[in-house]
């Protein structure tokens, strides 16, 4: 089995210094994910002969100019006078731990499981006195034999996926050419559009209702983790796309959710009972919101998709689940989002238990259809060979992440990272509605 | 008659007494030359040619008197000539600009310090303050061992900044100079802290394959002062070896020294000193008297050793915990100005022009002779010298130094700033400080300057530089890139 060994930890920083005073302050978007962080792995191959170690120092160096792009990632957590955290922007940097690891990328990758590949990622937890706590983790694993892991750590409070994968873009086009493609935008969220406000307007009460029972609600801050295991499959273009025919979806989205809904809840009710678990999607508002999505900053809102129950044919009841998702997603307008920020710009007084929005008893399909993280290359012709996505902690029943696929295997064709009890994983991949499309596991359970 | 003018009438009326004495002294041999030569003309002139020609034909040469006396005169002469010392030029100089990855903004430093000495919050708070006040910038690069958290200054990474820093600078003066490696005659190196074995002066006659009879020093333990000591002996080698060039590297390298306790006192170099150096190239040849950049004209070196508190007021001990560091005591701007005063007491006589040297002379008398409550009268060095090098120990030392020699802020903005934008880089800051000055197109061909620098033991090395040709900004070196934005305004306290 291949072996990670820690080699040293630094801090690295920006080549220009931030100009003293800077603040930024967090958006509602933002305050409300601060129990959770976002964990990214990065694989890619490497030239043949090339001497290891010299590909993270040209990365240390490309990091620190594409640092100076981002003075929010360099900044360190304060609270304001509300009592809400803000980002000072003090040009401290962000840390990073060098190590190694035994054998190949490949061979990695033909062997790994959550538990490994979490040891390509290093986070710290918040500390008492934030203000010396680093917000952003890059580890760069170089394998012996051949081949990087970049994995990148990072608060939810600062960032979201579609971001996160962003900067490492911007890092990406830096190590290549020296000049970033798309550069980030720093502002807060926009305003309702003065054409929306109509009178009489009634506010998108389901999803502030949502966002009401976590902030109601909030689990303890210590929560107790149960073993998760994380599965990682892929599906082929055609089989997306059958899957999207079967159950007259829009989205591949819309139809793998709806697919997984189906299968985790089978495999839940053969312990818990029948009828569909709760479930609730998470998706992002960029396009909704009409910004540019090079907006730097959190974006996904969480939504709740409600079912009636009774026992089913798995059939309908796929293409019933298929809808009700397409109906929540219909439901996420500009003016639905707006009532929710308004709300929450009205309801934030939360300092001292903040809610924790994947962690009740909700199943949460994410959709990360649009991040293009196959599109961050390093070195010329070296595109990364796979992407792996954790939104943690991973409390409640189970999440689903949908991720698109390196670039070549089709336009639908999609990856989807599940998070389950380790039993629960071993059993969905063997259902048999599941396997009716043919999915290749990636990364399964030992 | 004085109290009924307004103070600043009285005070221009002095300034012009002040101006018109100076010139009258400075000048004085003009003075004297003149009357005599209009005298001897006039005399010459009432004479005729007939009349002169007379009186050299009574005086009845022979001659074996005029070959003995003409010998004799050949011989004075070259006898002169000969004892005369060299003209040691320095033909040019580079400074080490670290890697800009290297930079260590406050921030990152005080966040580093938390985590290192989680223990000891008194002492972060007091590396804090010392930093707030420090006058340093947000541009000064430590060297990447010192990243780590923990730092790992190990051997190999204190040779790996040795090599970065020397081989960098005297790459970069070789290309400068069109120097040939093979054409260095003389070697010195100096460094303070790290002296491994085989020593850095070997390190860098193996790296560019330097002569197998070259002239190598290496020295170390000699403080900050210790670049003006390798001037000092590359000089006197000069003195001795015709036809020669002198390669001196001044550095100091901070991976090995790195204080990991938590004592106040020795957590005080953390702070101030950064990763620096500088490569200079000096030469007796007569041809280097085109292209030279300056002169060397003074050297002079103090050493307050004698004096036990003079001697231990840098000193590197142990802590209580067993880490070593280098232990600054609270006396020492006493010591530093006490030290200064006996360099200037030296070099004054040098470098001052009569008129100064008359008045401290008058006011040394009248303070023995009539009355001792005469204040001591503290001669004009801007009178002496045109740029002024202070070491930037700190700003403590720059400000104590402004004080003391009474000199404005335009003077000591080279040490301010260098120390603002590459911070304490023991024995080269000097140079540095004179690239600032360069970089800003301010000498002059003819220029005076004036080093200073400090060190432990206690020492006080000066060195006076006259410029040789006038320099053009833009000028290549380590402030190429940041000089527009230069002289910034540094706050008393920055608020971390």
């Amino acid at each position: 089995m291949a072996q990670v060994s820690f080699i040293c930890k630094r801090t690295v920083v920006s080549t220009k210094p931030v100009q003293p005073g800077k603040y930024s302050s967090l958006s509602v978007l933002d305050r409300v994910m601060e129990r959770n962080h976002l964990l990214v792995v990065l694989y890619y191959r490497s030239k043949r002969g090339r001497e290891v170690g010299g590909i993270t120092k040209k990365l240390r160096e490309s990091l620190s100019e594409t640092l100076t792009s981002f003075p929010v990632a360099t900044g360190r957590l304060l609270k304001d006078p509300k009592e809400h955290w803000m980002i000072k922007c003090n040009d401290a940097g962000v840390r990073m731990v060098e190590a190694r690891a035994k054998g190949s990328v490949e061979e990695w990758l033909r062997n790994v499981d959550r538990e490994q590949e979490l040891k390509l990622v290093h986070w710290e937890e918040m500390f008492h006195k934030p203000y010396y706590w680093s917000t952003f983790y890059v580890q760069l694993t170089e394998f012996e034999e051949g081949g990087l892991a970049i994995g990148l750590s990072c608060t939810h409070l600062v960032v979201d996926p579609t971001c996160v994968t962003m900067f490492i873009k911007a890092w990406a086009d830096t190590t290549l050419g020296g000049k970033m493609v798309s550069p980030p935008l720093f502002h807060p969220l926009p305003p309702r559009r003065p054409g929306n406000m109509t009178i009489g307007h009634k506010p998108y009460t389901p999803l502030i209702n949502h966002y009401k029972s976590f902030i109601e609600n909030p689990p303890p801050l210590a929560v107790a983790l149960q073993r998760h295991s994380t599965a990682t499959l892929t599906f082929t273009d055609q089989m997306v796309k059958s899957c999207m025919d079967m159950v007259k979806a829009l989205t591949p989205f819309e139809a793998l959710a709806a697919l997984f809904w189906v299968c985790i809840s089978n495999v839940k009710a053969k312990k818990n009972g029948s009828g569909l678990t709760n479930m609730s999607i998470c998706s992002d508002m960029r396009k909704v919101l009409g910004l540019d999505k090079g907006f730097f900053g959190n974006c996904m809102v969480y939504n709740k998709v409600h079912m009636e129950l009774g026992v089913q044919e798995n059939d309908h009841q796929l293409i019933k689940a298929a809808m009700a998702i397409k109906e929540v997603v219909g439901e996420m307008d500009n003016e639905g989002i707006m009532d929710l920020i308004e709300w929450l710009e009205h309801n934030d007084n939360y300092q001292y238990s903040p809610p924790l929005m994947n962690g009740r008893d909700d199943l949460i399909c994410i959709n990360l259809e649009g991040v293009e993280s196959y599109m961050a290359m390093f070195e010329d012709g070296y595109k990364p060979i796979r992407a792996s996505y954790y939104i943690e902690p991973t409390v409640g029943e189970g999440q689903v992440i949908i991720l698109p696929s390196p670039a070549g295997e089709g336009v639908l064709s999609r990856v989807v990272m599940v998070t389950l009890l380790e039993d629960e994983v071993v059993k969905l991949c063997k259902d048999a509605l599941l396997m009716h499309f043919s999915p290749t596991i990636l990364m399964g359970v030992k | 008659m004085a109290q009924i003018l307004p103070p600043f009438t009285s005070s221009v009326k002095l300034k012009y007494v002040k101006l018109g004495y100076q010139y009258l002294v400075n000048h004085i041999l003009t003075f004297l030359l003149i009357p005599i030569m209009l005298g001897t003309a006039l005399e010459i002139l009432r004479l005729g040619p007939v009349e002169i020609l007379n009186v050299l034909k009574s005086l009845r040469f022979d001659l074996v008197q005029i070959l003995c006396s003409s010998f004799l005169i050949i011989f004075v002469a070259t006898v002169y000539f000969m004892s005369k010392p060299r003209c040691i030029y320095l033909v040019d100089y580079s400074c080490y600009k670290a890697p800009i990855t290297c930079r260590v903004p406050f921030a990152t430093f005080m966040e580093h310090s938390r985590l290192n000495l989680k223990d000891n919050p008194k002492s972060v708070d007091f590396q804090m303050r010392i930093l707030e006040r420090s006058g340093l910038g947000e541009e000064t690069c430590l060297p990447p061992a010192i990243h780590y958290i923990p730092p790992s200054p190990t051997m190999e990474a204190a040779r790996g900044e040795a090599e970065d820093v020397i081989f960098g600078v005297i790459d970069s003066l070789l290309q400068k100079t069109n120097l040939k490696p093979k054409d260095i005659d003389i070697l010195i190196v100096n460094c303070s802290l790290f002296s491994p074995t085989p020593s850095l002066s070997a390190m860098v006659v193996n790296k560019y394959k330097l002569r197998s009879n070259i002239k190598s020093y290496n020295l170390s333990g000699m403080g900050c002062s210790a670049g003006l000591i390798s001037i000092d002996l590359a000089r006197d080698l000069l003195q001795v070896h015709p036809n020669s060039n002198a390669v001196v590297v001044s550095t100091e390298i901070i991976t090995p020294n790195y204080y990991q306790g938590k004592e106040r006192a020795m957590l005080l170099p953390n702070c101030l000193f950064r990763m620096g150096g500088a490569a200079m190239l000096l030469s007796n040849k007569r041809r280097e008297r085109r292209r030279a950049k300056y002169r060397l004209v003074h050297v002079v070196r103090t050493h307050k050793g004698c004096d036990d508190k003079a001697y231990r007021c840098v000193y590197e001990e142990e802590d209580p915990q067993g880490k070593v560091g280098i232990n600054l005591s609270k006396d020492l701007m006493v010591i530093a100005a006490d030290a200064l005063k006996s360099n200037i007491t030296t070099i004054g006589p040098l470098v001052l022009p009569a008129s100064e040297q008359l008045l401290f002379l008058f006011t040394l008398i009248g303070r023995k002779i009539f009355n001792p409550k005469w204040k001591p009268y503290i001669p004009d060095f801007k009178q002496a010298f045109e740029h002024f090098c202070i070491h930037a120990g700190g700003r403590a030392v720059i400000d104590e130094l402004q004080k003391n020699l009474q000199l404005s802020a335009e003077h000591v903005e080279a040490s301010r700033m260098a120390l603002h934008r590459f911070g304490n880089t023991s024995s080269s800051s000097l140079w540095y400080e004179l690239s600032y000055i360069e970089a800003k197109g301010r000498m002059k061909k003819g220029d005076r300057v004036w080093q200073i620098a400090f060190g432990s033991g206690f020492k006080c090395n000066s060195a006076v530089w006259k410029c040789n040709r006038s320099i053009k900004a833009p000028t290549d070196g380590p402030w190429q890139d940041c000089i527009d934005r230069y002289p910034v305004h540094i706050p008393e306290i920055v608020k971390l």
